[in-house]
């Protein structure tokens, strides 16, 4: 015991000036994030299996007609469609994140994180990046779901882990919107009624037809919807070959919405810590 | 090594520009001591202790805890001070293994490091056999002592501990009470507990701060605050009132303080069993005889009713237990 405590002092206290690197803190909070939401899969599976339900419904309705449009006969709707059912579970899988945090501000966990001297930055990026994991994961599923189904991917399985790395980061700026709202409220329900508000934009966009066949003010909609370039750069992955342009313009749009979101979070963060 | 001291002076914290919740406050507490802050709900006594902890900054005044300002030099309380809020912040998804371990690492320990202290701390607690269960099937009890351990998991110099006892059953109340004694004289450590039992901080504490409506009403150790009363007081009950005027009338020189009280008389002063024999001898010549005659040693709660002319609200420990 006494041996313990000498080792600790000697680590910890004594080395008052060591300071924990940043990216070991963001590590400990993320493993920490994991670990509780593991233990909670009634909260990872409903997104899942909704993702599958969707795509087998709209292969089922949506299926048959698209031999009708231009270059979507057959199997490569299945291409087309994925895309939107990945998007729509980084949707909600980025509300885990979020329901994270609030579980410890309404704890007072998140309190006692504050009291310690690690960066305010790992406290956020933490759950985020558990978040970030989770998501990689559904989506992984959902592509396996789609295989099963007959896909068959343009660009191999490199194709398919580029569709999930831009799901990934895709969800983690949408992250940074519910991990806001859950710093703003503190409440559970209000931050998942944020995470709806992105639910419209997977619909004001080149949802279930490409682009070029969209008319009127949902074109324009969807021009400005960040959504539509990650569902084309995923299209192309899936049903036409490596495209730089739309790859490109995809992890852009990304990027944007990250940098957006990341900003709000930042500042939801300074309310939540500011020492008032 | 901090001096383990805390320095408050002339502390104001406003809300909203308006509210004072805590009212120009100075206080010193020296190293090792055990320092009890007592006072009702809503005295301000949460507030001073999140400023001290550096939860919300002062609106003026200046506070040092361990020689470290608490606004300039945060960082620095954070890895000297060790905090137990009145509301504890445990993740109940999570195992006191692994909390204990995790908080560890994040005061600058490896996870080998983290886990032995983690395992002395669960020993010390004696949640030693709950290790694997999830927080949020613990009790009230046992979350309060694994929150006592995480405040003690970086071996702090200067621990708070706010109101740690409310709503706990007797049992571990005197569990927590014991635990904060043993730190204090094994450890040296310094402790500030506010509470608002008025039993508890004489119990534990070596000084005590009275604090009312944001203001310190009275400062002192629990025997300096009942002496500053000079009085122990003299009981006596009549067969009516009339007869309690004449000894009133009889008896008034002798004491500091007399009162009233419809049947019953009361004299307050500093010796009282020294003075009874000539009291007796006094009534017993105006041939007053009394029904009976107590002698009452002081409260905590008679410096609390001295100081801040009033009865003290907190609840007292067998009340909150009926509640």
């Amino acid at each position: 015991m006494a041996i313990a405590t000498d080792m600790f002092r000697t680590q910890a206290t004594q080395a008052g000036v060591r300071k924990l690197p940043l990216l070991l803190q963001i590590g400990l909070i993320t493993w920490r994030s994991l670990v509780t939401i593991s233990r909670t899969p009634e909260a990872l599976l409903p997104p899942v299996a909704i993702s599958i339900f969707f795509l087998v419904i709209y292969r089922s309705t949506l299926g048959g007609a698209a031999n009708f449009l231009p270059g979507l006969s057959g199997s490569s709707y299945l291409g087309f469609i994925l895309p939107l059912s990945i998007v729509s579970s980084s949707l909600s899988g980025a509300g885990i994140a979020a329901q994270n945090l609030v579980r410890d501000v309404s704890s007072g966990y998140f309190n006692k994180l504050l009291l310690t001297p690690i960066s305010r930055a790992a406290l956020l990026l933490g759950p985020i990046f558990a978040g970030a994991v989770i998501l990689g994961l559904q989506a992984s599923i959902v592509i396996t779901a789609a295989l099963l189904m007959g896909l068959e991917s343009a660009t191999g399985l490199p194709g398919l882990l580029a569709v999930i790395g831009l799901a990934v980061l895709l969800g983690t700026g949408f992250a940074g919107f519910t991990v806001s709202a859950a710093l703003g409220s503190g409440s559970a329900a209000a931050t998942q009624g944020a995470s709806f508000i992105f639910f419209p934009f997977t619909f004001l966009t080149a949802s279930f037809v490409p682009l070029a066949l969209l008319d009127g003010w949902l074109k324009t909609a969807a021009q400005f919807n960040p959504i539509t370039y990650v569902l084309e750069a995923m299209r192309s992955l899936l049903n036409t070959g490596w495209d730089t342009e739309a790859l490109l313009k995809g992890v852009v749009a990304c990027l944007l919405l990250a940098v957006a979101m990341y900003a709000l979070a930042i500042f939801s963060l300074r309310v939540r810590t500011r020492r008032s | 090594m901090s001096s383990r001291e805390i320095i408050v002076e002339n502390l104001v914290k406003r809300f909203n520009g308006s509210v004072v919740a805590v009212d120009g406050i100075s206080f010193n507490v020296g190293a090792g001591e055990i320092f009890g802050f007592l006072g009702p709900n809503g005295a301000g006594k949460s507030t001073t202790i999140s400023i001290l902890t550096t939860l919300s900054l002062p609106t003026s005044g200046t506070a040092r805890v361990g020689g470290y300002d608490v606004v300039s030099e945060a960082e620095e309380v954070r890895r000297i001070a060790g905090v137990a809020l009145q509301d504890v912040g445990l993740d109940p998804l999570m195992k006191s293994m692994e909390l204990l371990t995790l908080q560890g690492q994040l005061f600058g320990a490896s996870r080998k490091a983290a886990r032995a202290r983690a395992r002395e701390l669960l020993d010390l607690v004696r949640l030693s056999d709950a290790t694997e269960r999830r927080v949020g099937k613990y009790s009230g009890g046992m979350r309060r002592r694994l929150d006592l351990a995480l405040a003690l998991v970086h071996e702090p110099e200067i621990l708070f501990l706010d109101e740690p006892t409310t709503g706990l059953d007797p049992a571990s109340r005197r569990d927590v009470w014991e635990e904060v004694r043993r730190l204090n004289k094994k450890l040296g450590m310094t402790i500030f507990l506010t509470t608002q039992y008025l039993e508890e901080a004489d119990v534990l504490a070596d000084r005590i701060a009275i604090i009312d409506r944001g203001k310190i009403a009275a400062e002192g150790t629990p025997t300096e605050l009942k002496a500053q009363l000079s009085s122990e007081s003299i009981n006596i009950t009549f067969r009516d009132e009339t007869a309690v005027t004449q000894a009133r009338a009889i008896l008034e020189g002798i004491s500091d303080r007399v009162q009233t009280d419809r049947k019953v008389l009361r004299l307050y002063m500093s010796r009282a069993a020294e003075t009874l024999p000539a009291i007796v001898g006094q009534l017993q010549r105006a041939a007053l005889d009394p029904i009976s005659l107590t002698i009452t040693q002081p409260t905590l709660d008679d410096v609390f009713l001295a100081v801040t002319g009033q009865r003290f609200q907190g609840q007292t420990t067998e009340e909150a237990q009926a509640a």
